[in-house]
């Protein structure tokens, strides 16, 4: 299966979707060790998600570059250029390319784990969205299946990534003053990512 | 269930931006929304200051715009950073010849867009040197200054700067006695009663009716301890004390005090809490030679006090004393 604009902008959408379901629960997370609004923020963010997919570009980079460019300016914390850098570092990593397929998606999943390398010294293990980011492209390094099973597979990881995220003690961002007591609950932003990346998997059934 | 007088929750940085412009039209302007303008920056000839944050923090840190202090302030949601490309846009309006000072609270997410931010200055070629102020003793020792939050010394910081730029002063000159004052400052938090987030209507730190938390943070994000409520000589004494150890202040230094409340402890409480840290100082042989008292960087209704302490000389204090005109600071 090759995916084309028509079918990427159909990811974007059920992302969006997926997104909305959890609003409440991304705040309700945020709120246990940070001050409870992660849900507000990727309510815009979600907004902004679902009017990329309803508007004209001429590559599916130009649609991420103006994706992220917009979801970087929210003004919602960190969470704005933070997913701003996913959405770049996606677009980044599919430059040129008009259809994707398994490689050109594990290309773009690989652009996002360096846009966050060149902002963010987190690491495996530290209770942040690169934990997701990581387990992500790690399947996508190893996986051969093709699509849509090969984003089936990634998202679970993505999923898994998140889960694994319960073990940690949070190293960044405002739940780090709150050290051990945070084992045990997922990082919102984790739990966020994981979301998106699951959307997209779903909007390709 | 949330009690306060407000329209739609997703409007709230809009409105009270646009009331704050209505409120002081001869001082500030409100420009795209978020930037709110110091109305005299268009004449200025000088170094211009420009600071970030989130807002719900009401006066701090837009009421602290105008002469003398910040020139623009890039707000965010409540709470929240604003993204980098408003924050790229100020530093382009400000940038009057003479450079930019760039102010940064050291919270995730204004970091994170504050380091967007000057790769996008740099490209453009913007003289801009940022100054990041993390004064909380709480969370980290000295040594660790990343993992210090940024409390109340911003709004004295902009004073110092703005007044440096006032008297002429380089950027580089501007960014040095930044630095050296926020090198400089110590704070720490007590906090009586937690805040509702006036946009979600969740609870801000949950204290039982007979504990104060010491160290808890802006937002009620936690760190620090709980302890049985004291008095307020007390409680002075044991926040002073952290304090004077982080800066290693000895008999005979001059200090700048604050006191500021954070929104929900009366001006009555702030007074005798200041009178109380003046005394202590003054029994260790300290003098306070500046001072600030009153509710400056609040978290909506959380009843407590942050207590802010910055190292002083004659020439921090003449920056300190130079004229300055904002809404809610004027000298």
């Amino acid at each position: 299966m090759q995916i084309t604009m028509k079918e990427f902008q159909k990811m974007l959408g059920s992302a969006s979707s997926a997104l909305n379901e959890k609003i409440d629960e991304f705040s309700r997370i945020d709120s246990l060790f940070g001050d409870g609004d992660h849900g507000v923020t990727m309510e815009r963010i979600s907004k902004e998600i679902a009017v990329t997919a309803t508007m004209d570009y001429r590559s599916i980079s130009e649609m991420l570059q103006d994706l992220s460019k917009r979801v970087m300016n929210v003004n919602g914390g960190s969470a704005g250029p933070l997913y701003g850098i996913v959405f770049e570092g996606f677009a980044d990593g599919l430059e040129g390319v008009s259809e994707i397929g398994r490689d050109e998606m594990k290309a773009m999943f690989a652009g996002a784990l360096d846009g966050f390398a060149l902002v963010s010294r987190a690491k495996e293990g530290d209770k942040t969205m690169m934990d997701v980011l990581i387990a992500a492209c790690r399947k996508a390094e190893t996986c051969q299946k093709a699509l849509p099973e090969f984003l089936h597979e990634v998202a679970e990881a993505a999923r898994e990534g998140a889960e694994r995220t319960k073990l940690f003690q949070a190293k960044f961002g405002r739940a780090r003053f709150h050290k051990e007591a945070t084992i045990g609950t997922m990082d919102a932003g984790a739990c966020s990512l994981a979301t998106l990346i699951s959307g997209f998997a779903a909007g390709l059934n | 269930m949330m009690k306060k007088f407000i329209n739609k929750p997703e409007d709230l940085t809009k409105e009270l931006l646009e009331g704050l412009a209505m409120a002081n039209e001869d001082i500030i302007e409100l420009v795209d929304g978020n930037l709110v303008v110091n109305k005299k920056l268009k004449d200025a000839d000088r170094v211009t200051v420009v600071t970030l944050g989130g807002t719900g923090h009401e006066p701090a840190l837009q009421g602290f715009v105008g002469e003398g202090m910040a020139d623009i302030a890039v707000c965010g949601d409540i709470f929240a950073a604003p993204g980098p490309e408003s924050c790229i846009k100020a530093l382009e309006m400000a940038d009057r010849g003479k450079g930019v000072l760039f102010v940064v609270l050291n919270h995730a997410g204004d970091m994170l867009t504050a380091n967007l931010t000057m790769k996008a200055a740099k490209a453009r070629n913007l003289q801009v040197v940022k100054v990041v102020t993390q004064e909380d003793v709480t969370t980290a020792p000295r040594e660790d200054a990343e993992n210090r939050r940024g409390f109340v010394g911003c709004v004295p910081l902009y004073k110092i700067a703005g007044g440096a730029a006032l008297q002429g002063k380089s950027l580089e000159e501007v960014a040095a006695i930044a630095q050296k004052f926020a090198d400089n400052m110590a704070a720490i938090s007590v906090s009586l009663t937690g805040a509702t987030h006036p946009v979600t209507g969740g609870s801000l730190a949950v204290l039982n009716d007979d504990e104060m938390g010491v160290g808890m943070g802006q937002h009620g994000e936690g760190g620090g301890y709980k302890l049985p409520v004291k008095t307020s000589s007390e409680t002075v004494a044991l926040l002073m004390e952290e304090l004077l150890k982080d800066l290693d202040i000895k008999k005979g230094e001059k200090l700048m005090c604050v006191i500021n409340g954070c929104g929900a402890t009366t001006l009555m409480e702030q007074l005798i809490t200041y009178r109380d840290a003046v005394n202590f100082l003054k029994d260790r042989g300290i003098e306070v030679v500046a001072n600030m008292v009153g509710e400056i960087l609040t978290v909506q209704e959380t009843g407590g006090y942050q207590l802010f302490i910055a190292r002083m000389d004659d020439e921090l204090l003449s920056y300190w004393k130079e004229y300055s005109n904002t809404p809610y600071y004027k000298s």
